[in-house]
């Protein structure tokens, strides 16, 4: 319970940090913003009239009080563009971004787990060797070309998948899922990768305890050994780097959506900055930084659950 | 991101700096995955540096009779849209990725730990304010850092190598604080400290070369995680601008291709992918070189 309390404390000062860099980062953009909105042709009563009402006459700590302020109550502000709440735009945006992410944390962890135990049971066998190398080709595929790969293969030359845009779940449930493919394959290889040689390295470590010898010469099973003994304690450092890989799903899924046009917070932070549509460039740095705290610090609560050693420390 | 536990340090004590860099050639060439990852680099960089005396094409300059020619013996990995040889375009992409690979993971590298050392050595407050920018820097994932730095600049190559160095900052800083932390009890810091020396001159001459190889380390992982993150600026268009070419803008350039000519999409993702292999070959046999417990573990 204090290790929580402790964990909570320190987020406090982290997300005040992330709130500050977010609302930085757009005025720090060189050039008035308000004459890239409205066009250099603008009078100047125009744009000092515009730069009133978007409150920007005031100084930044003043400017950055009032934004906080209103983030606090769930007020993003208003796309640019068309006028709409950003909130509400995330909010609509999340959905896909999170069936993207889940799916192919989901098709990681069923490649990647048995064929890490096994490599690390049959180790240095040829099965450990292929497996390994494959990761290794999965961790230095730059993921949007693996993405254009597919598009090549899966929905050029055999079109079985589309290629781009997503049908909403409710809609059409398998034409969801055929959208959702290509997608969660591309997402889902690196992570696949990294997840296999994590488990692969942790197996080595346990496999190779006293403990473990013990089970062995007590005449239990291989499958009790190596998944009772074994596993359960290497999946600890595989939790850690599952949440330290969601930082990479949140990045990449920027990539990955925007090579399929599907529409989630990634595309609409690439189409946004585009735009220059600045608010929602905010809100989606924002809140995708805010998530990506907050699943850290599941992760370590997790990992403090699973093993007593650490909330102790 | 790949990132060294902080707690390693390899050898410390006297050897460590008489003889600084020979672990890096002896691992190099004792770890067969090295070796080849090492060839593999070779390779690249001989490509970007004698690539453009070999194949005398100019990489940005339009042919428009042969646009979208397919690979045959005159243009060995085809043209583009603007009939552009790709192959010099290739070329001139690995020199890009090599130089922003290089500036941002060494400019990051020096400030990262320089602000690590300085929070390891003196504790404190100065360890306080410092690290906690560093956690700040740390709590956003890194491609959207990179882009939000990038967005916020001006798309432009420099503005991409700023970002890139930003984001790795963290990562550098808290490995040499951790380090510093260690090394700064070592018997001839204390002894550098007793004779009467500056912090500077102890921090320069004592404390950076004994915390050099896992930064080292850190470093090649890091340049193949620099490398992947400017191609991804560059193929979302805030990295390198046209006509210049890079393997990220080649291939964002590709997309619009796809059924006409997809050896635009093969050769720049290829490039990327081999490059980036042999730097993690290098990296895996660097860093089982320096974790203790797999040295222990493999018996080598």
């Amino acid at each position: 319970m204090r290790y929580v309390l402790t964990r909570l404390a320190a987020l406090a000062p982290i997300l005040f940090g992330i709130s500050l860099i977010s609302f930085l980062l757009v005025h720090l953009v060189p050039g008035d913003p308000i004459v890239a909105m409205i066009g250099l042709e603008a009078t100047d009563e125009a744009i000092d009239a515009l730069r009133a009402k978007y409150g920007l006459d005031r100084p930044l700590w003043e400017q950055y009080t009032t934004w906080i302020g209103s983030v606090l109550q769930g007020d993003l502000g208003r796309s640019i563009q068309t006028g709409r709440p950003v909130a509400g735009m995330l909010l609509e945006a999340l959905g896909p971004t999170i069936q993207l992410a889940v799916s192919a944390m989901a098709i990681a962890l069923l490649i990647a787990i048995p064929a890490g135990v096994i490599s690390a049971v049959r180790k240095n066998s040829v099965l450990d060797f292929g497996a390994s190398f494959v990761a290794l080709c999965g961790l230095s595929i730059p993921s949007f070309w693996l993405g254009v790969m597919l598009i090549l293969t899966f929905s050029i030359t055999l079109p079985i998948f589309p290629s781009s845009g997503r049908v909403p779940f409710f809609e059409d449930p398998f034409g969801n899922l055929a959208t959702l493919a290509l997608p969660a394959v591309t997402l889902g290889a690196s992570l696949a990768a990294a997840t296999m040689r994590m488990t692969r390295s942790a197996m080595l470590e346990v496999l190779s305890q006293d403990y473990v010898r013990t089970a062995w010469s007590k005449g239990l099973s291989p499958w009790r050994v190596i998944m009772h003994h074994g596993f359960r304690t290497a999946l600890m450092p595989v939790v850690t780097l599952l949440g330290i890989q969601m930082g990479q799903v949140l990045g990449g899924v920027v990539i990955t959506e925007t090579v399929f046009s599907w529409p989630g917070i990634g595309k609409l932070t690439v189409d946004a900055i585009f735009a220059r549509d600045y608010p929602i460039v905010q809100g989606a740095v924002l809140l995708t930084a805010t998530i990506f705290v907050l699943i850290n610090l599941a992760t370590d609560l997790v990992y403090a659950l699973l093993d007593p050693r650490v909330r102790s420390a | 991101m790949s990132v060294v536990p902080s707690t390693v340090l390899p050898s410390t004590g006297v050897a460590a700096r008489t003889r600084r860099f020979a672990w890096l050639r002896a691992t190099l060439f004792a770890d067969p995955r090295a070796t080849i990852g090492f060839l593999i680099l070779m390779l690249v960089a001989g490509t970007a540096l004698f690539g453009p005396v070999l194949h005398p094409y100019d990489p940005t300059k339009p042919d428009f009779l042969n646009a979208l020619s397919p690979p045959s013996t005159e243009h060995w990995f085809g043209t583009d849209d603007l009939g552009r040889d790709i192959l010099a375009r290739v070329i001139a992409g690995a020199q890009v990725s090599l130089f922003v690979g290089l500036i941002s993971v060494g400019g990051s590298a020096t400030v990262g730990t320089t602000i690590g050392v300085l929070a390891g050595f003196y504790r404190g407050w100065v360890d306080a304010v410092l690290m906690r920018c560093m956690d700040v820097l740390f709590a956003f994932p890194p491609v959207l850092l990179a882009l939000g730095i990038t967005a916020a600049l001006g798309p432009s190559l420099t503005n991409a190598m700023i970002a890139i160095s930003i984001v790795y900052l963290p990562v550098f800083a808290r490995l040499s604080r951790g380090q510093t932390l260690v090394a700064r009890e070592l018997a001839f810091v204390e002894a550098d400290r007793a004779m009467g020396f500056s912090d500077v001159a102890i921090m320069v001459r004592a404390i950076a070369p004994t915390i050099a190889p896992p930064l080292l380390v850190q470093a090649s992982l890091l340049f193949a995680d620099a490398i992947i993150t400017e191609s991804y600026l560059s193929f979302l268009g805030l990295g390198i601008q046209p006509p210049q070419p890079s393997w990220g803008a080649m291939l964002k350039n590709a997309i619009g291709f796809l059924t006409l000519a997809p050896w635009m999409a093969w050769f720049p993702g290829l490039a990327i992918f081999v490059a980036v292999l042999g730097l993690n070959l290098v990296g895996d046999g660097l860093r089982d070189r320096f974790d203790p417990r797999t040295r222990l573990r493999e018996g080598g």
